[in-house]
């Protein structure tokens, strides 16, 4: 909705000026975006009479011009334009002008002869070119003759006026009228309106219901459907203001009967529509549903076949138009017609929406329906129309309206007392003043008990509640105007669930051991799975689709973060950034059946990727790249920190990792994390080039196994004793394997065992491994001596060399 | 016998003062003099062929020499000390300029550090922080907030539907629909939901199809708009700057009545206008009102019994304004090189 203050002006006097008032809406919740001059940039532009014209000595296409400008000597301008002659009257740019265009304009010299303005032209003028004759779109803008000297160009152009453009919301409907916003302006400023007296003077000897025959067949969809009958139109174009009003709000200038129903529209917001009454078969309209495939035919000559759930109205033989949104190209109004039938009808809102959404046609009328017009509007639109045509000498009017309004409107009452809005509001507004708030806006207030019974306008279907009168009386009285209060209640904890509590410890403490978070869209596809290598019966395949994606890039919602992980690390390998340490935790989703049924299952992954330098590139840390004991390490260092305990690691399988470096971690037969070098078919299929490692994590598994508790050891009183223990086994037996039967035999004393060295290579016999192994033993009762250590040493080395044919090295 | 001592004792201060560059020169001075062979301690021993008479004189001459030569060995010994100390540590210089061994550390992304500050603010107001499904009912999201089929409102957020009834959900107020449902009618509420948000909107600058977004609930016996007015100022000046102006406009949203949409003063320009905020000073920064008693009413509260108020706040705009990121879709890039900022 836009509209000029020259249009607010011609119905209520204010002394604001446009921003003031621009200010004063948009703080009573009537937002104005945008206040737009014409006139801007043409401060220092003025009349001027060419009075002579001499030839440039240095230019055979510029001439010299000696220029009136009303003040005492004339001005010398040099000119480029070839349509300029003495006696013209053109708009002159003094010096310091900024013209819209963004052209500044200074003293200077053309050719050597000085300047000292500009002769300006439309274009630089930013007139609206589309409206001039062809002769002024090019050259100098040349002005009527007559044209007094010296005085602002704006003046004579019509840029004097100012537009201001509003974002209204959805619920004021009211508001996509001048008449809705003059309300707000005179309650804001304290000043009454001048409404037009609306009159019509009707010829008696024709009568619109002999004339027009007018039916709902579809009441749900149309609840008031209401006609005038024009005759002896004459066709033309409309009076200037007329254009110029209609031009501030948006609307080009047509003819004026359509001109005439816009106009209407935008100062009553009853959107009209003017039928050629020759071309309406039958003289008869109904508004209907449309029948399933029929042609509609409408003014933008485009045909579409109805889907047969949108509303039209058709005459005796055909759809006329697509209702509230099109009118239908053959009832047009044209040059030739003589007779016009001018509707004003009252839409149902959201099958207007439909019908517009689906046919992708937005207008001025669909936008209002949609919102919801005033139904007791209707006789008052078609009568103001007939006022204005008739005033033109551009018709006569037939007597009487056809009205079909099947369910009158029932008033809508509202009670309230002072003390509710006040409590509501947090404030002690008198009960005087907002009684004197709601009069203003056109509420009915009369006192009821110890309150009011209020009644509610027609055309402000938002208003329903006690609560919407409070906002009412809020916004006029000013949200500044209301204090800062504090919540009272019963003292309450603020706390978040163990969960969320759980996620925010595990993001901080991956950050703490060096990874870098990121996060991702839930989005992802078919080709994703396929880079995956994911086997085409997989269950992570099974991914929701969404039904209107943004692109066909991302149709289904993830299933697997590690697709996420892979994302963003080839987006930051492609940018050189080849250290990475990045982890998301974030849902994936699992639906029960597809299509779903039922709302998906939303699990919370962590999943992380590792690649590139081990340390940040220093002096001293050298040029080591992590390798899978870096991924694995984070893992143990969280479970550490979680006091996750009694895990066992395996081998184990994943599609999106190498076959032969994969852990699981695992309880009982549960998976609690997975870890590995990045598959290198993966890898390849997303073009990296440098070795990956990957790990999956289920937040929910997590924290089931978590301890938020400390165990305490007490302190041993008595010295360990250490034992190393080197042996030679096959290297297909696990460090896993060995620790677990040295924890097996470690007898009574045994404390730990730890892996400090494993070796291959030189000296070693191929399919061999030198493992070394350090052990401690300890009692809580006395210092152990090497003879009561021995025994279980000597059990160990026994069965190592038994299960693994282990040969222990000196 | 006395002036060989003084000899002695003479002899023995320059081999300490002058001679001793050492502490191991030193040391063959003290066995010199003062060892068991030493020349001092034989004199000492050939006391016994002295008269009775004048023993204990010589005695104690010798005794006065050996403790001065001991008192200038000792003087001598701090000096040398000193000094092998000093040339130790001039040898020990490193440059201490060059990088520390950092132990490795990583970071949150910027969004989860401001939701850790927006929760913290709010849990120490009373706020509990509640979740919802991120794919959500039709119902929840929309028609239980007053927003029903064919509601013009809709056309603000264009979902992303999975069938008829089951959507991406647009906006985290779905939770405060659902948390109403689990509590007894009419008991008081005080919670924030954070959570994704998703809207088919074109990934650009300033919008994206996922979002982050914080919903906020109270309800109790007497909660006004002056309430409202009162937490959100509190809140927005804690995360801004204790001296950021707030100002409260009219708005409409379906699910309030009253509705105000919140500004702040730019926190570029600090209200003088500029590029970020359009000229105008001011800064877009929430969405809230009192809860609408038709929200309440559907999800089972009494409006004549009990009235709240709502909010909804954009942690990306947030994150956006405080470190003049001005490419929303850094956030969801994940350059390493913006990840380390924070």
């Amino acid at each position: 909705m836009q509209v000029s203050i020259k249009w607010l002006h011609d119905y209520i006097d204010f002394t604001e000026t446009a921003e003031e008032l621009a200010d004063k809406l948009t703080m009573a919740g009537i937002p104005v975006e945008n206040v737009i001059r014409a006139d801007d940039g043409l401060d220092k532009v003025v009349t001027g009479r060419i009075e002579k014209i001499t030839v440039h000595p240095d230019s055979d296409h510029m001439v010299i011009t000696s220029m009136n400008v009303g003040q005492a000597e004339p001005i010398q301008i040099v000119t480029g334009a070839s349509n300029v002659r003495e006696g013209q009257i053109v708009p002159v740019a003094m010096i310091g002008a900024h013209l819209p265009n963004g052209m500044k304009i200074s003293k200077g010299k053309l050719r050597g002869v000085a300047s000292n303005g500009m002769l300006c032209s439309a274009e630089e003028l930013k007139l609206d070119l589309t409206k001039l004759p062809e002769e002024q779109k090019i050259g100098i803008y040349i002005l009527p003759e007559g044209t007094p000297i010296g005085i602002p160009a704006k003046e004579v152009l019509g840029l004097d006026d100012v537009i201001l453009e509003f974002e209204l919301t959805a619920n004021r409907a009211d508001c996509f009228s001048v008449f809705g916003l003059i309300r707000e302006v005179a309650v804001l400023t304290g000043n009454e309106p001048k409404w037009p007296e609306i009159k019509v003077n009707e010829d008696n000897d024709a009568k619109t219901a002999d004339l027009v025959r007018i039916g709902i067949d579809a009441p749900e969809l149309c609840s008031r459907f209401s006609a005038r009958v024009l005759k002896d139109v004459k066709i033309g174009p409309s009076p200037e203001w007329m254009q110029q009003r209609l031009e501030g709000a948006g609307i080009r200038s047509i003819n004026n009967v359509v001109d005439v129903t816009n106009f209407v529209m935008i100062e009553l917001g009853q959107p009209m529509h003017a039928y050629d009454y020759d071309q309406v078969a039958g003289h008869s309209l109904t508004a209907r549903k449309a029948v399933a495939g029929e042609n509609l035919h409408t003014l933008d000559d485009s045909s579409r076949l109805a889907k047969g759930e949108e509303l039209v109205i058709a005459d005796s033989e055909k759809p006329a138009g697509l209702a509230g949104v099109m009118g239908g190209l053959e009832s047009e109004v044209t040059e030739n017609t003589t007779s016009v039938i001018l509707e004003a009808a009252c839409f149902n809102g959201p099958s207007i929406r439909r019908t517009s959404r689906g046919c992708g046609l937005h207008s001025e009328a669909s936008g209002r329906f949609e919102r919801g017009v005033d139904v007791t509007g209707t006789i008052r639109a078609l009568d103001r129309a007939a006022q204005l045509l008739q005033d033109m000498g551009a018709c006569t009017v037939a007597q009487g309206i056809v009205d079909v309004y099947p369910a009158e409107k029932q008033q809508v009452y509202i009670d309230f007392t002072p003390e509710q809005i006040n409590r509501r509001l947090g404030t002690e507004i008198p009960a005087e003043k907002m009684v004197e708030i709601l009069e203003k806006l056109c509420f009915n207030v009369e006192a009821q008990g110890d309150g009011y019974r209020v009644t509610v306008p027609s055309w402000r279907n938002d208003c329903t509640y006690m609560e919407d009168l409070s906002e009412e009386i809020a916004r006029i009285y000013g949200f500044d105007n209301i204090s800062a209060g504090t919540p009272r209640g019963e003292m309450v904890q603020g706390v978040q669930s163990a969960r969320q509590h759980f996620i925010d410890m595990l993001r901080l403490t991956l950050s703490y051991m060096g990874m870098d978070e990121e996060l991702s869209f839930s989005f992802t596809s078919e080709a994703m799975f396929d880079k995956l290598e994911l086997p085409a019966d997989s269950s992570l395949r099974k991914a929701i689709p969404i039904m209107n994606p943004l692109t066909d890039e991302y149709p289904l919602v993830r299933t697997t973060l590690i697709a996420s992980v892979l994302e963003n690390a080839a987006r930051n390998f492609s940018r050189k950034n080849e250290d990475l340490k990045l982890f998301d935790v974030a849902p994936v989703f699992y639906p029960k059946a597809l299509p779903l049924t039922e709302l998906p299952r939303e699990v919370y992954k962590v999943a992380g990727i590792m690649s590139g330098r081990r340390n940040a590139v220093s002096w001293n840390t050298g040029n080591d790249v992590v390798d899978f004991y870096d991924a694995k390490g984070i893992i143990e260092e969280l479970f550490s920190i979680m006091s996750i305990e009694n895990y066992r690691v395996e081998a184990g399988e994943h599609y999106a990792m190498h076959p032969g470096k994969t852990a699981f971690f695992k309880k009982g037969k549960e998976v609690i994390a997975a870890v590995g070098e990045l598959h290198p078919k993966i890898a390849e299929n997303m073009g990296f080039s440098k070795k990956c490692y990957i790990f999956e994590m289920d937040v929910d598994t997590l924290m089931k196994y978590q301890s938020s508790k400390f165990k305490f050891d007490a302190l041993p009183k008595y010295p360990a004793i250490n034992r190393d223990l080197a042996m030679l086994v096959a290297d297909t037996v696990s460090a896993a394997e060995i620790e677990k039967i040295i924890s097996k035999q470690g007898g009574e004393y045994f404390k730990s065992v730890t892996l400090f060295d494993v070796y291959t290579g030189k000296q070693i016999d191929a399919g061999k491994k030198s493992m070394a192994f350090t052990m401690q033993f300890q009692s809580n009762e006395k210092t152990l001596t090497d003879a009561e250590i021995d025994e279980a040493f000597n059990r160990i080395v026994e069965n190592l060399r038994k299960e693994f044919d282990a040969e222990l090295r000196a | 016998m006395e002036s060989k001592i003084k000899e002695l004792r003479e002899e023995a201060a320059k081999a300490v003062n002058e001679l001793s560059k050492s502490l191991n020169d030193l040391n063959d001075v003290r066995v010199k003099y003062l060892g068991k062979k030493g020349e001092l301690t034989s004199l000492l021993r050939g006391l016994g062929q002295i008269s009775a008479e004048d023993r204990p004189r010589i005695g104690q001459i010798v005794n006065d020499a050996r403790q001065e030569i001991e008192k200038i060995i000792a003087e001598k010994n701090e000096i040398l000390k000193a000094k092998a100390m000093e040339e130790k540590l001039a040898k020990e210089k490193i440059d201490v300029t060059l990088d520390g061994r950092r132990p490795p550390h990583g970071h949150i992304h910027p969004l989860t550090y401001t939701l850790l500050e927006i929760k913290n603010i709010f849990m120490r107001m009373g706020f509990s922080v509640e979740e919802g499904p991120e794919i959500e009912k039709d119902y929840y999201n929309f028609e239980a907030l007053n927003l029903p089929k064919d509601h013009p409102a809709r056309d603000m957020q264009d979902s992303f539907y999975i069938t008829e009834d089951i959507l991406m959900r647009s906006q985290t107020s779905p939770v405060q629909a659902r948390t109403m449902e689990s509590h007894e009618p009419n008991s008081p509420i005080r919670m924030i939901a954070p959570g994704r948000v998703y809207r088919r909107d074109d990934y650009d600058a300033t919008h994206s199809p996922m979002f982050t977004q914080v919903e906020g609930l109270v309800i109790d016996k007497g909660i006004s708009f002056a309430d409202l007015k009162g937490t959100l100022v509190n809140f927005l000046q804690q995360i801004f700057d204790k001296n950021v102006k707030v100002r409260f406009r009219p708005s409409f949203f379906p699910f309030t009545e009253p509705s105000a949409e919140v500004d702040i003063s730019c926190v570029m320009c600090k209200g003088a206008g500029c590029r970020v905020c359009k000229g105008t000073g001011w800064l877009e920064i929430l969405g809230s009102g009192m809860v609408h008693p038709r929200v309440l009413e559907m999800s089972g509260y009494d409006p004549k019994k009990v009235s709240g108020f709502a909010f909804g706040l954009g942690v990306e705009r947030i994150t956006m304004l405080k470190y003049g990121i001005d490419d929303l879709r850094l956030f969801y890039d994940n350059d390493t090189r913006l990840l380390k900022q924070f």
